[in-house]
């Protein structure tokens, strides 16, 4: 068992300590944020500050009221400057004083017609803002309530049929999340997978393997690659989730509270019932190509072909969103390959029958016991093998 | 009690044998060399010792009993097929190599350091082993194999790779192991190397034990009709005994008939008044030996 945690903390640290690995797990988040920083920049940079003009002819605004009761955007409401005749507001216009005027004709309560003058495209949010600002005038002797029920329309929730289950506009990150979620553990049994079958086939490039072999069990040994290098997947994960959460929680207090609790838990839950079988399926696959290949890069090659189905999934995630019961979905969460990142999200989003959930997480339990056997076995047929491809044929058929 | 104990394996490999029916003990205290030309199945039947492969029959007893995991830290293995961490720092490889033969972290560090300043490699410890010349890479092979104070020491081809000085160095490290009490078996095919250190051996050809026991009593054993003389005056025409005489570099070599005792012999050349300066039975070389008993095992076949 001493031996189990040499391995392990060998192989844990001399990934963990590489600039590679730092680099890396920085790199991520940090491009996340950037990429939002950048957008949300640009929305900035395309709000133009400067009031918009208005000469209201109609009497529509005559002592309006200026500011929405409700304001949670990011971006403040665009400020409105009334004018008496198109003259003066010309004049600010030609001054660059405003971004451009309105003008409401008399007769629009019965067309509805408004003229726009501007030498260029409003900023970002000031027609919407406009609008707005018509539809509180026009209900401004409206019950408060009422008038807020109209500028906001209706709240739509949609309930699966049995249980508590919801998913409404307001709680998208509800949906958001578990694909995010899922994406990012895929990512990361890839990443442990690809450190495993790098820990597995560099035994066998640097000839070390009979060395190692004569000083610790293969048990051992192949439990110390493969916990050490999951872990390092698992660091990763981890702090990328870490920084999943510091920015929800930033995004958050920018939008209100989503109400999908509920949804959650059972997706987690789901999510580490899969995740754990996945993990050490995948892990196996890996090490039993690092056994068979003869380098690195050739293992590395094949690989993609584990990789694929696994991200299979994304390809028709709204077909499985939007029909989470269809033949398709279900096959592909009973399939252990395309499972992880299947059946969580049907969990969340819809009412998965307890056989389907039972099915698939018996196959991918046995699906991993399977994988590791053949791992063992083509660790010890495969690994004194220098320069020498293992064939499907031995592997199942030879012995050591 | 043999320190391994090797009786009668066999391994297949589809429609090869690599080894048949091998037997032989090796002891306490002594060099035993493993020899056979190559692909005999010496390396077979080490790493069925060691057990790395299972044997197909036969059982193989190692420092009193089957290999276990408690065993393995009392045995140092070099293999032929060298290698260590290339992208890992040659100190931080050893440290871990050291600690996976039961080592403590602190201990494994200081033993490593100690090693290192002996073979001359302390100046290069945090080099990354692909940076080191295969010379100091076969040093540091060498101090994995020994950092731990192993009862037995297996070493495949010892001397592969290395100069003349550290040639000497090494055999010098094998005499002063062997003096300690520790069992070594060598495997290769240097015969001179073995001729030099080994106490006892086995031949292998074709997987099968062809040769086996003390390297005196073999070479003894293949002595033939043979003697070396040194004569300070010249040897007459006429010799009873001899079949042909053939001049060597610094006197004679000569052939005896069949029935003629190098005895009988040396008597006949004082009778005849020859002066000698040097007398001895020819031993054949283990390069000889081997020759001879592989061509012979190949005629036979």
């Amino acid at each position: 068992m001493k031996k189990f945690w040499l391995v392990f903390k060998h192989e844990y640290l001399r990934h963990v300590l590489t600039k590679r690995f730092i680099f890396g797990i920085l790199s991520v988040p940090f491009f996340v944020a950037l990429s939002i920083g950048l957008g949300l920049l640009s929305v900035i940079l395309g709000t133009d500050k400067r009031p918009v003009g208005i000469i209201d002819h109609s009497g529509v605004l005559a002592a309006p009221v200026i500011y929405p009761e409700k304001n949670d955007g990011p971006i403040p409401f665009t400020t409105f400057l009334f004018f008496t005749d198109a003259k003066q507001s010309q004049a600010a216009l030609d001054n660059r004083e405003i971004q451009g005027y309105y003008v409401l004709e008399p007769d629009y309560l019965t067309t509805g017609k408004v003229a726009l003058t501007a030498t260029e495209p409003l900023g970002t949010g000031a027609e919407g803002d406009f609008a707005t600002l018509l539809r509180i005038n026009l209900l401004k002797t409206q019950p408060i309530e009422l008038r807020q029920r109209m500028l906001e329309g209706p709240d739509v929730t949609i309930h699966s049929v049995s249980d508590s289950r919801s998913v409404s506009p307001d709680n998208i990150l509800g949906i958001i999340m578990p694909i995010v979620a899922g994406i990012l553990f895929v990512v990361a049994i890839n990443i442990s997978g690809g450190y495993l079958l790098q820990a597995v086939v560099e035994e066998k490039e640097n000839r070390t393997m009979e060395i190692v072999l004569t000083s610790v069990s293969t048990d051992q040994l192949m439990a110390g690659k493969i916990i050490g290098n999951l872990s390092v997947g698992l660091t990763q994960l981890a702090i990328w989730l870490i920084a999943a959460v510091i920015g929800t929680i930033f995004f958050a207090n920018l939008q209100s509270d989503t109400g999908s609790v509920e949804m959650i838990r059972s997706y987690l839950l789901i999510l580490a019932l899969t995740f754990l079988p996945a993990f050490v399926m995948v892990a196996a696959l890996m090490a039993m190509l690092g056994a068979t290949a003869t380098e690195a890069r050739e293992a590395q090659q094949i690989s993609g072909l584990f990789s694929i189905p696994i991200f299979m999934p994304l390809w028709f995630i709204t077909t499985i969103l939007e029909h989470p019961d269809s033949a398709l979905a279900v096959g592909f969460s009973l399939f252990p390959l395309t499972s992880p990142l299947t059946l969580p999200v049907r969990v969340a989003i819809s009412t998965v029958p307890a056989w389907q959930i039972g099915l698939s997480l018996a196959i991918l339990v046995a699906a991993a016991f399977g994988a590791v056997w053949l791992a063992s076995r083509a660790f010890r047929l495969g690994m004194l093998r220098y320069g020498k491809r293992l064939t499907l044929r031995e592997l199942l058929r030879g012995t050591a | 009690m043999p320190t391994i104990e090797v009786k009668q394996i066999s391994k297949r490999f589809g429609q090869q044998i690599a080894v048949d029916h091998a037997s032989f003990t090796v002891d306490p205290g002594e060099i035993f060399a493993l020899l056979g030309p190559n692909g005999a199945g010496k390396t077979t039947a080490i790493r069925i010792i060691l057990d790395i492969f299972k044997a197909d029959s036969g059982t193989v007893s190692v420092l009193g009993g089957p290999m276990t995991e408690e065993k393995k830290n009392r045995l140092g293995y070099l293999p032929e097929e060298r290698g260590l961490y290339q992208d890992v720092q040659m100190d931080r490889s050893l440290v871990y190599l050291a600690t996976l033969k039961g080592l403590s972290a602190a201990d494994a560090s200081r033993k490593v350091d100690e090693m290192l300043k002996r073979f001359e490699l302390y100046d290069h410890r945090k080099k990354k082993i692909k940076e080191l010349s295969k010379g100091m890479q076969q040093k540091a092979q060498l101090i994995v194999t020994l950092i731990h104070d192993p009862e037995l020491i297996i070493i495949d081809e010892p001397f592969s790779a290395l100069d003349p000085v550290n040639t000497q160095m090494v055999k010098d490290l094998l005499r002063e192991e062997r003096e300690k009490g520790k069992c070594i078996v060598m495997c290769t095919h240097q015969m001179h190397q073995v001729e030099e250190l080994a106490d006892r051996l086995v031949l292998i050809n074709e997987g099968k034990v062809v040769l086996y026991g003390g390297l005196q009593e073999i070479r003894r054993s293949y002595s033939g009709q043979e003697v070396h003389v040194h004569a300070l005056t010249d040897l007459p025409v006429e010799l009873p005994g001899a079949v042909r005489v053939e001049k060597d570099n610094s006197g004679y070599r000569i052939h005896l008939e069949p029935s003629a005792t190098p005895q009988a012999f040396l008597q006949t050349l004082v009778e005849r008044g020859v002066q000698l300066d040097k007398f001895e039975i020819a031993m054949p070389t283990l390069d000889e030996i081997f020759i001879q008993v592989v061509t012979t095992e190949g005629n036979l076949q």
